[in-house]
């Protein structure tokens, strides 16, 4: 197992850092101010003090930097702080859209893995040849297609058209089901969203895998395996397949971090009540702080994803392992 | 000698004037919040929750200062009819509503929109008087509404044998007690619709009495309709209203409706409480499942997955979905605007013949047409709805391009580099015209408006800009105070500004404390004092006057350019439940909709 040293501690923490602050900044940046939630003919019958009683509550009446050191006190403490919209405490928001966004992120992540691997490899085994081509074209088209319109044609076809899978939610509403019921309900429900984002997220994952592979096929190991007479299958999955996932992995783990933002489009595509969600409505209502504690999330999950690359890539390819 | 309010007697027709503009108020409360721009998508101005013009204006109609609001009139003609009436299942067992983000928990303090918020809030509580399909207060909670003649005093007396759906009575403390508590927890909407009463007393078990500070003849409609009584054997115990985590299916009211399950993003599941005072409710569950746009509301109607629709759809939705067995639309005209405004402060604007010839440059019957599909009525250049009684016929909206060149060259814009735009001071007439990005009817407004400017030599170029950027520019802050950061605008308000010539005056007055809508910085001495007159005016006939006087000033002067108001259009599956009662500005899921026919008012 690879170990991190504390240079390497010391660059995770400064883009924690740096990244908290843009988070922090940001929203602040953005036009409209949370006014804009009682908004319309409303707010402009308000009494200047009604106003200042407004943003004071939000704390917005404070200076940048003291909002700013009063953000990392409440951050370090755990302390999400409160919804400007729904009045409820952030941490609770988050933690029950988590599961929804991992059922989507990591079961699309899964399948795109296998799929994009699997299909890499043979592809490049069968460099040039039609189904080479066949499946790097279909890949290449794939990548290219915008998730919202691939979300918005799976709903036509299989829901409006064929009636055959729900369009969207996470489960049916009040169905009452329990167990093995709901877990089928559940599963339905996520057909076309996973569908959706393994499809965007293949070709990447097929891409590298192909291209990583068509490297290591040219290795002279590859060429010593080959003289010795080893198998077709042995020098495939053996040899070449276990070398080339090195990079394919770096592919997933970024891809892990960015899928949760990728979520945001899907989920709502689908209303679909994860953190994509969450966040695209928090966006749109200027609520400053569940934009802030998702967009946190959406952080650490990246660096997590990275750091577990880093742990990992040693233990797959040796000669990148920190010499001590 | 007390006066009773109910349907019949001499009082109907201002009542009548009155319901509307509060059925109006009730509804753009619906689009209150302002909250996603997500939902903000093309639609009649009651679904745009975002837009920050279409605001929670239930509240509005409830400022005593703002008085009566066209107490003339016959009353007939104002709220329309819908076109079509809706038809279909007189009952069901579940009904599946879809609607547009999410309302958190659903209690006086928490909801977040007017609309369907308060929709949502209401089938869970009881407002004193309901208002009809005709948007007309009727007795509810209360069985009689006696008003005092100086206008002060309401004297109630409630129904007996109204419980809470725990069992508990409710009376005339339970009354008293909302007032009370609204008037000292301010942070709900209620407490502002709550403005100007001094306080209620039970006079006895079903007797209240609720005294105000001046009289206010839109109180039954602004106020007795919209605030839910409230038990006070429960929130005697909360002190922290606004922060107090309710449990979500704790709520207590009195309502046809239970809340009994939330899942935040999800759905809102509501059961049918058997024992309401009117009568079981006509639909026993009602599941009010969340979309985050409305675009999967609509795929999830036509899949079968909904079976009505909370948002109003799209022109261009309407004919697909009626187009579809089981589905049924309702439509009828509601009184939102779509606006083209302008920075009347700043040269070129300031001249009166700049706006008038803009004005004549707008073929508003085109517009209509190509983008709203019909469903829509063109402008007044006189602002008022000419479906409205108070609409002044003498008043002429003409399109004439050729007077409108005309105008301009006297004016002594002319085109003096012959490419076309004309010159203001040496300077191209060539401006932005800014549209929100989430808005795609106006965006197509917007671009045809360009296109008419362009006939006059006038420039527009449509950027088309995140929302609340848009906000941003012509209402910085929410407060005219700050200025205004544009040249042209698209803008839209909803149905209670146009439903209230009262408000005319918030809209073009100079005084920011009265114009405090003057988003145009509009600035003219007849106009104030006619827009003043109208607030402050108590005769019917020295009102309708006043506001017939009003529209020629406005189409003389354009404070602005009123292009069209947008009709509704509600899309339901009548094989799972047809009954839907259509009340212009709230759309058709209301508590009266779910309720059997004879339980109605």
């Amino acid at each position: 197992m690879g170990r991190l040293d504390t240079r390497r501690i010391a660059q995770y923490l400064l883009v924690l850092v740096i990244a908290v602050t843009i988070n922090f900044l940001l929203p602040r940046f953005m036009p409209g101010n949370p006014l804009a939630l009682i908004a319309g003919v409303d707010v402009g019958l308000l009494t200047p003090e009604q106003r200042a009683e407004i943003v004071t509550a939000a704390g917005l009446d404070q200076s940048l930097l003291q909002q700013y050191v009063q953000y990392w006190g409440n951050l370090l403490t755990g302390d999400l702080g409160f919804s400007y919209r729904s009045s409820r405490p952030i941490i609770e928001m988050i933690t029950e859209r988590l599961p929804w966004t991992l059922l989507l992120t990591l079961a699309s992540l899964a399948i795109s893995a296998l799929v994009g691997v699997t299909t890499g490899a043979i592809s490049a085994w069968r460099r040039g040849k039609a189904s080479d081509l066949t499946s790097l074209t279909t890949m290449i088209s794939l990548e290219s297609m915008p998730p919202f319109w691939l979300g918005m044609l799976l709903i036509s076809g299989f829901a409006v058209t064929l009636g055959i899978l729900p369009s969207f939610g996470a489960e049916t509403a009040a169905s009452g089901l329990t167990g093995w019921d709901r877990a089928l309900d559940i599963a339905q429900h996520a057909v076309l969203p996973v569908a959706t984002l393994s499809i965007v997220s293949t070709p990447a994952v097929y891409l590298t895998m192909r291209y990583s592979m068509l490297e290591t096929l040219g290795e002279d190991y590859i060429r010593t395996a080959r003289a010795k007479g080893a198998s077709e299958a042995r020098l495939l999955f053996r040899h070449v397949a276990r070398n080339a996932l090195a990079p394919v992995l770096t592919v997933l783990a970024i891809r892990l971090g960015f899928a949760f933002g990728g979520t945001v489009v899907i989920e709502t595509v689908f209303s679909y009540p994860g953190l994509g969600r969450l966040t695209f409505e928090a966006v749109g209502g200027r609520d400053y702080p569940v934009m802030q504690a998702a967009f946190l999330v959406f952080t650490i999950a990246m660096l997590l994803a990275n750091l577990a690359a880093d742990l990992i890539y040693p233990v797959l390819d040796p000669r990148t392992r920190a010499s001590r | 000698m007390m006066k009773t309010l109910n349907r019949t007697g001499s009082n109907t027709a201002w009542l009548r004037l009155l319901a509307m503009s509060l059925a109006l108020a009730l509804l753009a409360a619906a689009c209150g919040g302002g909250d996603d721009e997500g939902d903000d998508d093309e639609g009649v101005d009651t679904e745009e929750t975002a837009d920050a013009a279409d605001g929670d204006a239930a509240t509005e109609s409830s400022d005593p200062s703002e008085g009566d609001t066209e107490s003339d009139s016959d009353g007939d003609a104002v709220l329309a009819e819908p076109d079509e009436p809706a038809s279909g299942s007189d009952a069901a067992t579940t009904l599946r509503a879809g609607m547009i983000g999410d309302e958190a928990s659903l209690n006086p303090y928490t909801y977040i929109t007017g609309f369907p918020g308060w929709n949502l809030l209401m089938m869970q509580y009881d407002s004193l008087m309901q208002i009809d399909g005709d948007g007309i207060p009727q007795p509810w909670l209360a069985e009689t509404v006696d008003v005092s003649d100086d206008g002060l005093t309401y004297s109630l007396t409630l129904a007996e044998g109204v419980t809470f759906n725990d069992g508990e009575t409710l009376d005339a403390s339970d009354v008293a007690f909302t007032v009370d508590y609204f008037l000292n927890n301010s942070q709900s909407r209620f407490s502002r619709a709550l403005a100007g009463v001094t306080g209620a007393e039970a006079t006895g078990d079903l007797t209240v009495d609720i005294t105000l500070e001046a009289a206010n003849p839109s109180f039954p409609l602004s106020t007795l309709s919209d605030v839910p009584i409230i038990p006070e054997h429960v929130w005697s115990e909360v002190t922290d209203p606004e922060n107090h985590q309710f449990d979500s299916v704790t709520n207590v009211g009195s309502g046809p409706y239970v809340l009994t399950d939330y899942a935040p993003d999800q759905s809102y599941t509501m059961e049918a409480n058997p024992d309401y005072f009117r009568g079981a409710p006509a639909v026993d569950e009602l599941v009010l499942v969340q979309f985050a746009d409305d675009t999967g509301a609509q795929a999830a109607i036509r899949s079968g997955e909904v079976d009505v629709i909370f948002d109003g759809v799209s022109p261009e939705q309407v004919p697909l979905l009626d187009a579809q067995d089981p589905i049924d639309i309702v439509q009828g005209p509601e009184f939102s605007t779509d606006l083209l405004y302008y920075d009347a402060s700043k040269a070129p604007f300031d001249d009166v013949a700049v706006r008038q010839a803009m004005s004549l440059a707008m073929d508003r019957q085109d517009i209509v047409d190509t983008v709203f599909l019909g469903a829509a009525t063109p402008g007044s250049a006189g602002w008022i709805h000419p479906d409205q009684v108070s609409f002044n016929p003498d008043v002429e909206t003409t399109t004439d391009v050729e007077q409108a060149n005309g105008l301009l060259e006297d004016a002594g814009y002319t085109d003096s580099d012959g490419d076309g735009i004309r010159e203001a001071d040496g300077e191209p007439m060539s401006y932005e015209l800014i549209t929100p990005s989430d808005n795609t009817l106006r965006l197509r407004t917007a671009e045809l408006v360009s296109e008419m400017l362009a006939e006059i030599g006038i420039g527009a170029e449509v950027t088309s800009v995140e929302s609340t950027t848009w906000e941003e520019a012509v209402w910085p802050g929410f407060d005219i105070a700050n200025g205004r950061n544009y040249d042209l605008a698209m803008w839209g308000w909803s149905a209670p500004i146009q439903a209230d010539a009262s408000r005319v005056a918030s809209l073009v007055h100079s005084d920011p404390s009265i114009g405090a809508l003057n988003l145009t910085a509009f600035s003219n001495p007849e106009m104030d004092e006619v827009a003043q007159a109208l607030t402050v005016e108590g005769d019917p006939d020295t009102r309708l006057e006043l506001i017939g006087e009003l529209q020629t000033l406005f189409a003389e002067q354009l404070p602005f350019v009123t292009l069209l108001y947008r009709d509704g259009a509600y899309a339901y599956n009548s094989e799972v439940y047809g009954e839907w009662e259509f009340i212009a500005g709230q759309g058709i899921v209301s508590k009266l909709s779910l309720l059997p026919a004879e339980a109605r008012p």
